[in-house]
């Protein structure tokens, strides 16, 4: 038998009405909150069972289960140790060993590049789902988001234990880590966010992205500092302070952090808020298309 | 004191483009006007379409009172299921406004947000979660849906491995369980077995019952019945009608049969060497010409022309339900005729039309008595006649034979009890 409580014609009205119409949603600003309010209190729910779901599929469809989350950032680890070794790459900082300085960068860089793909990447694959059921999309992306901060985890576990390997002092500067790090997702699911409305109706933005990446990569201070003649692009690039700043923290223990910082923290945190609020807008009319 | 409707749909209108690439451009720029509040409304600037757009929706309304129920009925594309995404909050309307009162839950496509991977009891949690359902929340439920399902033992087995029917069965029995005061259902019911469809049934009365409401769309004639009072029949996305279920069921089937007749019209007419016998029409009215009533005495008349005169002739009317689906009943004259070259006219007497009031499709066929071949049909291969049988008069005992949606009646001599 189900249990359900007893209605009756003269119960009120539970919640608040609901209204669609044709209007922008910002000429309601007071209604547009609410409905954000409303969704943000099950986005936690829905997200936390989708990330449990994930995790349990990921582990059921592979023999090796979680060993797939640790093997790529060892073997890239061991690959740029090897190149270290073979000293391509020059005018990194001599204080510290080049393998160490090649995985702090390369693990963040790892942390800003999967933030930044998980909003498309997640709500393209829940297409069939968001546009049938309603649900709240952030839900998928905080799913994502806790992939992302999982994989996070597993590569500073890695990273803690080459550190002791090459007995790198450690810094009191190391408990901003996570902040720096923390930023770093910021800015990348900011920019995720804003591809997403485009992304979901061109799949020009999907092929476009790892193209950009992999730029992006070269003129970052990820695996070598790069020379002096692209130095003006460095000094626009918004990744660098960011992780410059995080890798000191971590390796270093300067405090300062490297300039822009501060403009860039800024900046990443109203670009994930304004690209999400954009995203909010765009819904039903990415759904009616998908 | 009338309460607020739950539901108020007011002159609503979606608009969809034919051409992909402009339909995607369409979107950016709907998303680029929703970006500047201060701009032109929606409402003013919606009315008009663009290059290679047309209305998938327009000018509908209606409203949905507690507890009431209100089928939707129309054909595949008359914009049923873009109505009630739009109700769903999915999609957003072009022109119009929709008002609802309290929650909406909605059971469309069961299959999405299943991972086939996962388990059945699994995705029980998943599946509420995407519903807005905490794991606190649905804990205690488990069992309760886990038996609703009816699937046993394979609720521990992964979605993968199930049938369309058991994935229904599952999606649904998580949905019930949600307690919405807006069921929206959307032909959920189709690929379960009678079990099951049973189940959805007695499950959506008792909700309503209990004051729920519920939009249903569905093409099943007797879940329409059996669960909604009122019917909307859609066509084009336009409401073409509104009222009970069963008027509007009747006024669909109406509108089918029209739109058939119109098509095969001209070639059953024809009358040729491999046509020597064409049926013109077949009638049931009064002796006086006038509407046939339930209960009343009428004639069945059917005309023929015939190329030759033709001996040992039988003919035959069949009375089948308003969607073709089912024959009700039949007569078959074996007393042979002769049919003269030229017009014929064949007639016969029902001193008491068992029928109900209602819409019906009349069948005839005319055949040669001895070998039993068929010389001419009507409503097979063309367009069916079709029968409006009226209310002789109003009677609780004829509401009660309605309500149960009996379609004959029997003459019964009550005996006393020996």
């Amino acid at each position: 038998m189900i249990r359900r409580k007893q209605r009756n014609n003269e119960q009120p009205t539970t919640g608040p009405e609901i209204i669609y119409s044709a209007n922008s949603p910002l000429q309601t600003p007071g209604r547009f909150l609410r409905d954000i309010r409303d969704d943000g209190r099950v986005v936690y729910h829905v997200g936390r069972q989708l990330f449990i779901r994930q995790l349990t599929v990921q582990m059921r469809q592979n023999l090796l289960g979680y060993v797939w989350m640790l093997l790529p950032p060892v073997v890239t680890g061991l690959v740029w140790i090897y190149l270290g070794k073979t000293r391509i790459f020059g005018g990194v900082n001599p204080a510290i060993p080049y393998p160490v300085y090649v995985l702090t960068g390369l693990f963040f860089w790892q942390s800003f590049v999967e933030a930044l793909s998980c909003p498309l990447q997640q709500l393209q694959q829940a297409r069939p789902t968001i546009a049938k059921v309603r649900v709240p999309h952030e839900a998928f992306v905080v799913a994502g988001l806790g992939t992302v901060v999982f994989n996070t985890l597993i590569r500073l576990l890695l990273l803690g234990m080459v550190l002791a390997f090459f007995q790198i002092p450690l810094h009191l500067t190391l408990m901003l880590v996570p902040l720096g790090i923390g930023l770093l997702i910021v800015f990348g699911l900011g920019l995720g966010y804003l591809l997403a409305p485009a992304g979901l109706l061109y799949a020009d933005i999907a092929s476009a992205l790892p193209v950009v990446l992999n730029l992006w990569f070269l003129i970052t201070p990820v695996v070598y500092e790069p020379p002096a003649s692209v130095a003006w692009l460095i000094a626009w690039n918004p990744v660098t302070p960011l992780l410059t700043t995080t890798r000191n923290w971590l390796l270093t223990g300067t405090l300062v952090p490297t300039p822009g910082f501060i403009v860039v923290t800024a900046g990443a945190c109203l670009l994930l808020l304004l690209s999400w609020l954009l995203y909010r807008l765009a819904r039903p009319h990415l759904i009616v298309r998908l | 004191m009338q309460t607020a409707p739950i539901l108020s749909v007011d002159q609503l209108a979606k608009k969809f483009s034919t051409s992909f690439r402009r339909s995607l451009w369409y979107g950016v720029k709907d998303i680029a006007r929703d970006l500047n509040p201060s701009g032109l409304r929606h409402s003013q600037t919606g009315n008009d379409l663009r290059k290679t757009e047309f209305w998938g929706l327009q000018d509908v309304s209606f409203s949905l009172n507690r507890g009431e129920s209100l089928a939707i009925i129309g054909d595949n594309g008359a914009g049923k299921s873009t109505l009630l995404k739009v109700l769903n909050g999915l999609i957003k309307p072009d022109v119009g406004q929709v008002r609802i009162q309290g929650r909406v839950g909605a059971l469309i496509e069961l299959g999405v947000g299943l991972d086939p991977v996962l388990s059945g009891r699994e995705n029980i949690f998943v599946r509420a979660a995407l519903l807005g359902m905490s794991r606190r929340q649905v804990a205690p439920l488990v069992d309760q849906i886990i038996d609703f399902t009816g699937l046993g033992e394979a609720i521990h087995m992964p979605v993968q491995f199930y049938s369309s029917g058991m994935t229904a069965r599952l999606a649904y029995a998580v949905a019930a369980h949600l307690n919405p005061d807006l069921l929206l259902v959307d032909e959920v019911m189709a690929v379960g077995d009678l079990d099951f469809q049973r189940k959805c049934i007695r499950h959506m009365q008792q909700y309503l019952a209990e004051g729920g409401s519920i939009i249903l769309v569905s093409h099943v004639p007797y879940h329409i019945q059996a669960v909604c009072g009122r019917g909307l029949l859609l066509e084009k996305g336009r409401v073409l009608f509104a009222g009970t279920a069963t008027e509007t069921l009747d006024r669909y089937f109406t509108r089918q049969h029209e739109s058939v007749t119109s098509l095969v019209e001209r070639s059953s007419t024809r009358l040729g060497p491999d046509r020597p016998v064409v049926i013109g029409s077949l009638t049931v009215k009064t002796a006086q010409g006038t509407a046939a009533k339930s209960g009343g005495d009428v004639c069945v008349t059917l005309t023929c022309e015939s190329l030759t005169s033709v001996d040992n002739v039988g003919w035959s009317f069949f009375i089948w339900t308003n969607d073709g689906a089912t024959c009700i009943t039949s007569a078959i004259n074996e007393v042979p005729l002769t049919l003269k070259a030229g017009r014929n006219e064949l007639v016969c007497r029902l001193p008491r039309l068992p029928l109900m009031a209602g819409g019906y499709q009349l069948k005839a066929a005319v055949f040669e008595i001895g070998s039993m071949q068929v010389l001419a049909h009507l409503g097979w291969e063309d367009a069916p006649e079709r029968l409006l049988v009226e209310e002789d008069q109003v009677s609780t005992m004829k509401n009660m034979q309605a309500t149960v949606q009996q379609l004959i009646t029997l003459d019964v001599e009550w005996t006393f009890a020996r």
